[in-house]
C-alpha cells in the first residue's frame, strides 16, 4: 500500500494513495462490485483509542450520511456517516475482539463495513488522495489551533 | 404422633420462607418453619452466597496477577490456595446460616427440621431424623424452591457431569471446564473459573448470552468474556457427552459437529420448581407448567394455601422470593398486599458485572412506548479510571415525552451495587432530568449514572457524541 503523508506539528498523517475520501475524513475503497469503508489516519488520531465498535448489521440500507457505525473511544462516541448510499453486505468481525485495529491499521485490517453501492458513480465522485490531502491538512491545522 | 397448631406454617426455609416467617412473626403470628436441610435454602447454602464468596477470591487472584503491577504493587507469585478459598466460602455460608437461625429464634419462630408434605390443605406431616410430627394451620405458604434442570442427552449421568451445587465444591480448580448454558449461572461460573486459571468453554443454544438482558450490553460482555479467554460458542446444540479425556461434549452448529473436552461438564440450562414429594398434587393446586400458579397476592387456587419464590417460577431470584414472602405473610394474616415487579434488579456477577432494572429498549419497543436512550462509558469516569476498571457503560431508557426512567442497565465495575439507584428511580417514577441534576459525589462510580441521565436530555457534560463531518 502506498501513502501520501503530511504533518502538522509533531503529528504525521497518512493518506492511502488508491483510496477515495470525503470531507468527513472517511475513506472508501472499491473492491469489485463492493465498496469497503473505514476511518482515515487523521480521524483515528483525532478521536483516540477505540474501545468498542458498534457496526450496523449486514442488510442495512444506508442513504448518504446515514450512520453506519459508532465508535466508542475514551474521549468521544464517534458516529460514522456513510460516504455513499448502499446496502451493508459485510462487517469487520475482527473489530469485536480487536477494536484497536481501527487505530493501528485504519486503512487495512481496521476496515469497518463493505457495501454494495446504490450507484457506483457515487464512488467516482468522492475525492482522490491528492485532492483530499490538502483539505485534511487544513482541518488538522484548525484542530491544532483549538 | 405430635400434632401442633400454628397460625401459619411455611414449607421451606430459603430466602422466601424464612423472610415470610420473620415478617409474619413481626405481625404477631405463631409461625412454624419447616426445612429439610439448612435454613437459607439454595441461596445461602449452594447459590448466591457461596458463589459470591468464591467470586471475591477469584477476582482478588485475577487482580493480583493482572492489575497489581500497574497499580504499583509487586506480587510476584500469586497462587490459588483452593482449600482456603473453600474455607472462606464455607465460613461465610455458616456465619449467615447461624445468623438466620438466631433471627428466627429471636422472633420466636418455631423451626422444625424435616421433610414436609401436605396431608390436606391445612395439615402437614413433617418427617424428621428422629420423629414424625404433624402441624395444623389455617394458612400455609409453600416455598420449596427449585433444582437444576437435567440435560436430556446421552451421557448426562456420567460422573463429572455436574450442577452448580457440585461446581462450588470441586476438589481443585479444573484444568478444563465445559459449561452448557450461557444464562446467569453459566456465565458467572465461566468468569469465576476462568479468573482462577481454568480453560473454559461455554456452549449456548441461543444466538446470544444472558437472554432477557439488554442486548447491546450482553454483546459487549460477550466480547469482554472472549477477550478474557473464555471460549463461548453460540447457536449450538449439545448432542451427547462421552467418557474420554475424561469427558467430551459433542455438539453441532451451522458449521458441523465439534467436541469440547473437560474435566467436568457443568449443566446450567435452567432451574425447575420443586414440587415432588410435597403432596401438592393431592390438593388440586393449579399449576403453570411445572410452577405453582399464584395471583398477585401469592394465593394459589386452594383457600389458605400460598406459594412464593422459585417454586412459582418467574424471576427465580432470592430478593424476589423475600419480597413475595412478605406479601404472602401479610395476606395470610388478613392484611392486603400485592407484589410489585416493576423494579426488580437483576444482577450477573460476571467480570465485569452486569445489572439491570426495568425495561430494556426491546421491551419498550414491544410495548410501543417511545423512548430516548442515554449512555455513558466508564472509560470517562474518574473513579473507574483511578482503579483501572474502565470496561462498560451505564445505559438509561427513558420515556421520550416525559423523560421518566423506564429502565437502567449497567455493565462495569460494581454494576450490581450501582443498580440500586436505578431501581429507586424506576420504582418511584423519577425522571432523567432529576437524576442528572442530582448532585452525585465526586469521584464516584454513580457519576456515570448521573451523566447517562444527562445524556437522555442532551446535557451530558463529560463525554461527547460526535458525528464526523457535521
Amino acid at each position: 500500500m502506498e501513502f501520501l503523508e503530511t504533518s502538522v506539528d509533531k503529528f504525521v498523517f497518512r493518506v492511502a494513495r488508491d483510496y477515495r475520501y470525503n470531507d468527513a475524513d472517511v475513506w472508501a475503497k472499491r473492491e469489485g462490485a463492493r465498496v469497503r469503508i473505514g476511518l482515515t489516519d487523521f480521524l483515528q488520531q483525532k478521536s483516540g483509542d477505540v474501545a468498542f465498535v458498534n457496526l450496523k448489521e449486514i442488510g442495512t440500507e444506508l442513504g448518504v450520511n446515514d450512520e453506519l457505525a459508532a465508535l466508542e473511544t475514551i474521549k468521544v462516541d464517534l458516529v460514522i456517516p456513510a460516504p455513499l448510499a448502499g446496502k451493508i453486505v459485510a462487517v469487520n468481525d475482527a473489530l469485536a475482539d480487536h477494536p484497536e485495529l481501527v487505530n493501528s491499521d485504519c486503512y487495512g485490517a481496521g476496515w469497518l463495513v463493505e457495501i454494495e453501492p446504490a450507484n457506483i458513480a457515487d464512488y467516482d465522485a468522492l475525492l482522490d488522495a491528492e485532492t483530499y490531502l490538502p483539505q485534511m491538512q487544513a482541518r488538522a491545522e484548525l484542530e491544532r489551533e483549538k | 404422633m405430635t400434632m401442633e397448631t400454628f397460625d401459619l406454617a411455611i414449607l421451606g426455609g430459603g430466602p422466601g420462607g424464612y423472610v415470610a416467617a420473620l415478617h409474619a412473626a413481626q405481625l404477631g403470628a405463631r409461625v412454624v418453619l419447616i426445612e429439610k436441610a439448612r435454613v437459607g435454602g439454595t441461596c445461602l447454602n449452594v447459590g448466591c452466597i457461596p458463589t459470591k464468596a468464591l467470586h471475591a477470591s477469584a477476582e482478588f487472584y485475577r487482580d493480583a496477577r493482572v492489575k497489581s503491577a500497574a497499580l504499583g504493587v509487586d506480587i510476584p507469585n500469586a497462587v490459588v490456595n483452593w482449600a482456603q478459598m473453600q474455607k472462606h466460602k464455607q465460613d461465610t455460608v455458616d456465619q449467615l446460616v447461624r445468623g438466620v437461625e438466631q433471627l428466627l429464634s429471636a422472633k420466636k419462630v418455631t423451626l422444625w427440621r424435616g421433610e414436609g408434605r401436605f396431608l390436606s390443605p391445612h395439615r402437614l406431616q413433617v418427617v424428621g431424623a428422629s420423629e414424625t410430627r404433624q402441624v395444623e394451620a389455617p394458612r400455609i405458604i409453600i416455598a420449596t424452591g427449585a433444582a437444576s434442570a437435567a440435560l436430556p442427552v446421552p451421557g448426562a449421568n456420567f460422573s463429572g457431569v455436574i450442577t452448580s451445587t457440585e461446581a462450588l465444591s470441586l476438589e481443585r480448580v479444573p484444568e478444563k471446564l465445559v459449561i452448557v448454558g450461557a444464562g446467569v449461572i453459566g456465565i458467572e461460573f465461566a468468569s469465576l473459573y476462568r479468573a482462577l486459571g481454568a480453560q473454559v468453554t461455554v456452549l449456548e443454544m441461543l444466538p446470544r448470552i444472558l437472554v432477557g438482558t439488554d442486548e447491546e450490553l450482553a454483546r459487549r460482555l460477550l466480547q469482554l468474556l472472549r477477550r478474557a479467554g473464555i471460549d463461548i460458542q453460540l447457536n449450538v446444540q449439545v448432542l451427547a457427552i462421552e467418557e474420554s479425556q475424561p469427558l467430551t461434549v459433542r455438539y453441532s452448529d451451522a458449521k458441523g459437529e465439534h467436541t469440547a473436552p473437560g474435566d467436568y461438564v457443568l449443566v446450567a440450562t435452567g432451574r425447575v420448581p420443586v414440587t415432588r414429594g410435597t403432596g401438592i398434587d393431592t390438593l388440586g393446586i393449579a399449576m403453570n407448567r411445572r410452577a405453582i400458579a399464584v395471583n398477585e397476592r401469592m394465593e394459589t387456587n386452594v383457600e389458605g394455601v400460598y406459594a412464593i419464590g422459585d417454586v412459582i417460577g418467574g424471576w427465580m431470584l432470592a430478593h424476589v422470593a423475600s419480597a413475595e414472602g412478605k406479601v404472602a405473610a401479610e395476606n395470610a394474616l388478613g392484611k392486603a398486599g400485592a407484589i410489585d415487579y416493576r423494579a426488580v434488579p437483576n444482577c450477573v456477577y460476571s467480570m465485569p458485572e452486569l445489572a439491570s432494572v426495568g425495561m430494556t429498549e426491546a421491551d419498550a419497543r414491544a410495548a410501543q412506548i417511545p423512548i430516548k436512550v442515554g449512555k455513558f462509558p466508564f472509560s470517562a469516569n474518574a473513579r473507574a479510571l483511578s482503579f483501572r476498571e474502565t470496561d462498560g457503560l451505564v445505559k438509561i431508557v427513558a420515556h421520550a415525552e416525559t423523560d421518566v426512567i423506564l429502565g437502567m442497565h449497567i455493565l462495569g465495575p460494581r454494576a450490581t451495587d450501582l443498580i440500586a439507584e436505578g431501581a429507586l428511580a424506576v420504582q418511584a417514577g423519577v425522571n432523567a432530568r432529576e437524576v442528572g441534576h442530582l448532585i452525585h459525589a465526586h469521584p464516584t462510580l454513580p457519576e456515570a449514572v448521573m451523566e447517562a441521565a444527562l445524556d437522555v436530555t442532551g446535557e451530558m457534560i463529560h463525554y461527547q457524541r460526535v458525528r464526523v463531518g457535521a
